[in-house]
């Protein structure tokens, strides 16, 4: 039952399904500009049917063999293909202890049919502000491979996201894959407060890494500002272990130097609250 | 404008239909298949679940040329014609259905559950069905019917129980 209003229908656009990343590239050369990629089609089709975007051709890249992969590479890390959905992801068991972050931040993505189609890569490229996978990838220090017509190129998930729902991706490029680097003897946890929506108001992605000599802890705010920030102060208090006392001072330190904003799910006071409150659970959970 | 061939609940269907279109859409007017609910349209209700090959979607965000060759599933399929399965007759006795639009959503999804899993836990079927929503609040009914058939004992949760325990 189509009322022929935006909100139910869809524009008119013509679907493709290629089989291979060299038909996509090829698909996106042609289309460029009027083209949206389509991976699970949940932020796509709503986009859509509020007019946010009208592209006259779709291209579905569930069926591309190569980017439908999750592929553990010795000496580099985690490779994630970018049809691969949340489900399988998690599924899958490869996120083990070193990515916990994003597994926690995954599994909390809305619910599980959501989950079923939703991927990591759409996810990540939606760069909307209270998304839960970029504060997560960017405190395991993740990188993206984009494919386009000069070749590859590889930049890190916190170079990758410019502003909010702006990435760093040409209208010909793609994200082909997200990449978790290895690192042994790392540590990670996600937390968030959602105030009843599945949406974050604040969230909080933690890695430490204390194998061998080089310690290095992140503490990765989303949801606060309109990309995720990083809170230096805050990691130098925790980077060489964890106390009640540490924890105390580093969510007082977050709170105070992370800058958030003052919006229409929340005011700018309330976050920094809600940044205490989550950094003080999260960092008590990984004591 | 494309033709699929779609297999729904064991029948199969060849339309001839728009790229644009919603799966939910075809379902339901190309089809006639009513048990789908359009409500939310933007994936939050969950009433236009439909099983999509092996897993649970929610229809209003998938278009309905991506299920060419595949096979849908709604609560139409779930039972042989004229029967009831567990879960519905569980649903019946149990009050589990008020106004009924969301209904046939939960059936096939606490349906799917109960095949996955035969005895799920109270924190199985709170996730397994958090996509869903029921606005007339038959949740405890729901969980009452469910643990029926998954043959344990879920003490109804009333009020002024669940206040104890806040």
């Amino acid at each position: 039952m189509s009322f022929g209003s935006p909100y139910v229908t869809l524009p008119d656009f013509t679907y493709h399904r290629p089989k291979s990343l060299d038909e996509v590239l090829a698909l996106l050369k042609e289309h460029g500009d009027e083209a949206k990629l389509m991976g699970g089609g949940v932020g796509l089709i709503a986009f859509m049917k509020e007019r946010l975007m009208s592209p006259t051709h779709v291209i579905d890249v569930k069926e591309v063999a190569e980017l439908g992969q999750v592929r553990q590479v010795p000496g580099e890390g985690l490779r994630i293909g970018a049809a691969v959905s949340i489900a399988e992801l998690l599924e899958g068991g490869d996120l083990k202890t070193e990515q916990a972050v994003l597994r926690e931040a995954l599994a909390r993505v809305a619910d599980p049919m959501i989950r079923r189609r939703a991927t990591l890569v759409g996810n990540l490229c939606e760069a909307i502000p209270w998304v839960d996978s970029p504060p997560a990838l960017m405190a395991l220090d993740a990188s993206v491979e984009v494919a386009g017509p000069e070749g590859r190129r590889s930049l890190l998930v916190s170079d990758f996201i410019r502003g909010p729902v702006d990435i760093d991706l040409g209208p010909n490029e793609m994200v082909t894959e997200v990449v978790v680097p290895e690192s042994k003897g790392r540590r990670s946890a996600f937390e968030k407060f959602t105030g009843g929506s599945e949406f974050s108001l604040a969230s909080v992605a933690v890695s430490v890494s204390n194998g061998g000599k080089k310690r290095a802890a992140k503490l990765v705010y989303g949801a606060v500002n309109s990309t995720p920030v990083r809170c230096p102060e805050a990691e130098r208090l925790i980077e060489d272990g964890l106390s009640p006392t540490k924890v105390r001072r580093a969510a007082e330190t977050a709170s105070e130097k992370v800058e958030c904003l003052d919006d229409v799910l929340a005011t700018a006071s309330y976050r920094k609250h809600l940044i205490k409150v989550i950094t003080t659970q999260v960092l008590w959970r990984m004591m | 404008m494309r033709e699929i061939t779609v297999r729904v609940n064991g029948r199969l269907s060849r339309r001839t239909i728009k790229d644009n279109e919603l799966l939910l859409d075809f379902l339901r007017d190309r089809l006639e298949v009513r048990s789908v609910k359009a409500a939310c349209w933007r994936g939050e209700c969950g009433l236009c679940t439909v099983k999509l090959d092996s897993h649970l979607v929610k229809s209003c965000l998938v278009l309905a040329v991506e299920a060419d060759g595949k096979e849908v599933k709604t609560v139409e399929g779930i039972s042989p014609e004229g029967e009831l399965s567990p879960i519905q007759k569980a649903f019946v006795s149990h009050g589990a259905a008020q106004c009924g639009f969301c209904t046939p959503a939960w059936v096939l999804a606490t349906h799917e559950l109960l095949q996955e899993k035969p005895h799920p836990t109270q924190a199985d079927l709170v996730e397994a069905t958090s996509g869903l929503v029921c606005r007339c609040g038959t949740y405890n009914q729901i969980r009452e019917a469910v643990a029926e058939v998954s043959g344990t004992t879920a003490r109804p949760r009333h009020m002024k129980e669940s206040l104890a325990r806040a």
